[in-house]
């Protein structure tokens, strides 16, 4: 399974998640607040030194994490190369590298349930409107947890698949993938359920 | 942590049944238990797992009544949680959380204690297990078998009176089977165990078989356990693998 999670423990694994999202959210929006390549260049640069200063096992696995995002940069390169705007084409690559790597990096050091936590501060308006935001908090978690399962369960259907078959496979493995899928959030649900599920528990939230 | 072993703790189960798509897949099953190690044997297709679904409190029965420790446990969620908890038979569909401690918190935060009461008791049951190292390891990195052991802390940390444990060692090495079942052995609830391996039972007290959904034989384990494992030998010389259901 793909992990989500850092091999090894770094400093910003120190810092408070809050903190780490709210500098992550300000710096997105200035590396979409600017269109020069030389500003995003080094941005990317900046980033990739975040990663080194983790040390070499962190950022070895920052880097497979990210190698996923290798198609949508060729289709960018190859559409603004034909279609004239290299420029453009170089300043959208370097904007989705900064930002995509920025995130992940926050992802791989702050624990998930630090990360429910602060979700759960966001959304203390809605709780006194008197919404319970609990399965919103598990959702998260559960999309972060699952979406590298699902795509595991996706690489045994195509191993399956290429046992007796001399092509690969396309589409139809879509349909039982889906099927796998639902599956997984059946057999979830019954772990939910079996330790209290999403049940508005009194005081849970806001307790600590 | 440890929980209290209550001589008035009882699963009592009435005119139980149980049915998929109008289809009796269990009962009906009268029983009461209280034996502190019960196993469940049966085939496949027997209602072994609808019956530890339904005394876990994950499924309603279609009729008839469940009580586990003075509880309906489809109903009492909120009472569930301290009186049963189940171990299903893949560990991967019970991990939740990346790692190890958000996994064996989670259950103690919708037991409603607080963050600090929390990573005292993920402390404590780690300690217990002489697992303190594993606190932050990633729960996909770790074996089947570790796996496993992280969903018994997990489940055995909430400290219910009763454990569902369904197939717990499917797919584990001997070795692994021996070691987890010393740490079963030293669990002070009660355990309603579903095994196809009879060794599995050792030290168990009573044994209930299920056959078609039914209660084929209910007793102490041995003599139970050995007219199961001669049934199962003159079935496999035959070839009822051939008949489809429906």
């Amino acid at each position: 399974m793909i992990s989500l999670t850092s091999p090894v423990e770094t400093w910003a694994h120190r810092w408070p998640a809050g903190l780490k999202l709210g500098l992550m959210s300000l710096a997105t929006v200035a590396l979409f607040a600017t269109e020069d390549p030389a500003i995003l260049g080094a941005s990317a640069f900046g980033v990739a030194l975040l990663y080194a200063s983790a040390g070499a096992r962190f950022a070895r696995a920052g880097a497979r994490q990210l190698w996923p995002l290798w198609p949508f940069l060729v289709l960018i390169a190859l559409w603004h190369g034909l279609s004239g705007q290299v420029a453009a084409g170089v300043a959208l690559t370097l904007r989705l590298l900064a930002a995509v790597a920025l995130a992940n990096f926050v992802t791989m050091t702050t624990r998930l349930s630090a990360m429910i936590e602060v979700a759960a501060v966001l959304l203390a308006p809605f709780r006194r409107l008197g919404l319970s935001t609990r399965a919103l908090e598990i959702s998260i978690a559960l999309v972060i947890r699952f979406t590298p399962a699902i795509a595991r369960k996706g690489g045994l259907l195509s191993e399956a698949w290429r046992a007796r078959s001399r092509r690969r496979p396309g589409w139809q493995i879509v349909m039982p993938l889906a099927a796998l899928a639902i599956d997984d959030a059946d057999h979830v649900a019954d772990a939910l359920k079996a330790r209290g599920g999403v049940l508005p528990i009194p005081d849970t939230d806001q307790k600590g | 942590m440890a929980p209290v072993d209550r001589p008035d703790d009882l699963l009592r189960l009435e005119d139980l049944r149980v049915a998929h798509d109008g289809c009796d897949v269990l009962g009906p099953l009268t029983l009461d238990i209280t034996a502190r190690r019960t196993g469940i044997v049966g085939r496949n297709g027997s209602g072994k797992t609808t019956l530890a679904r339904v005394v876990a409190g994950l499924q309603a029965p279609t009729a008839g009544r469940v009580t586990i420790s003075g509880i309906d446990p489809a109903k009492d969620r909120r009472g569930a949680l301290d009186r049963v908890g189940i171990l299903f038979q893949n560990p991967d569909h019970q991990i939740i959380f990346p790692t190890v401690e958000e996994e064996i918190t989670f259950g103690l935060r919708q037991q409603g204690r607080s963050k600090a009461e929390a990573a005292a008791a993920v402390t404590a049951i780690l300690t217990r297990f002489d697992k303190l190292h594993w606190r932050a390891a990633a729960t996909h990195s770790l074996s089947q078998g570790q796996k496993q052991l992280v969903c018994l802390m997990a489940v055995l940390v909430m400290g219910p009176r009763w454990i569902v444990l369904d197939e717990p060692f499917s797919g584990l090495d001997i070795a692994t089977r021996l070691q987890l079942m010393r740490h079963m052995a030293r669990i002070e609830a009660r355990i309603l165990m579903i095994s196809h391996d009879p060794e599995s039972f050792a030290g168990y007290d009573r044994v209930i078989w299920l056959e078609g959904g039914a209660l084929r034989e209910d007793g102490p384990a041995a003599p139970v356990l050995a007219r199961f494992t001669a049934q199962m030998r003159h079935w496999g010389d035959a070839d009822d693998l051939s008949h489809l259901a429906g």
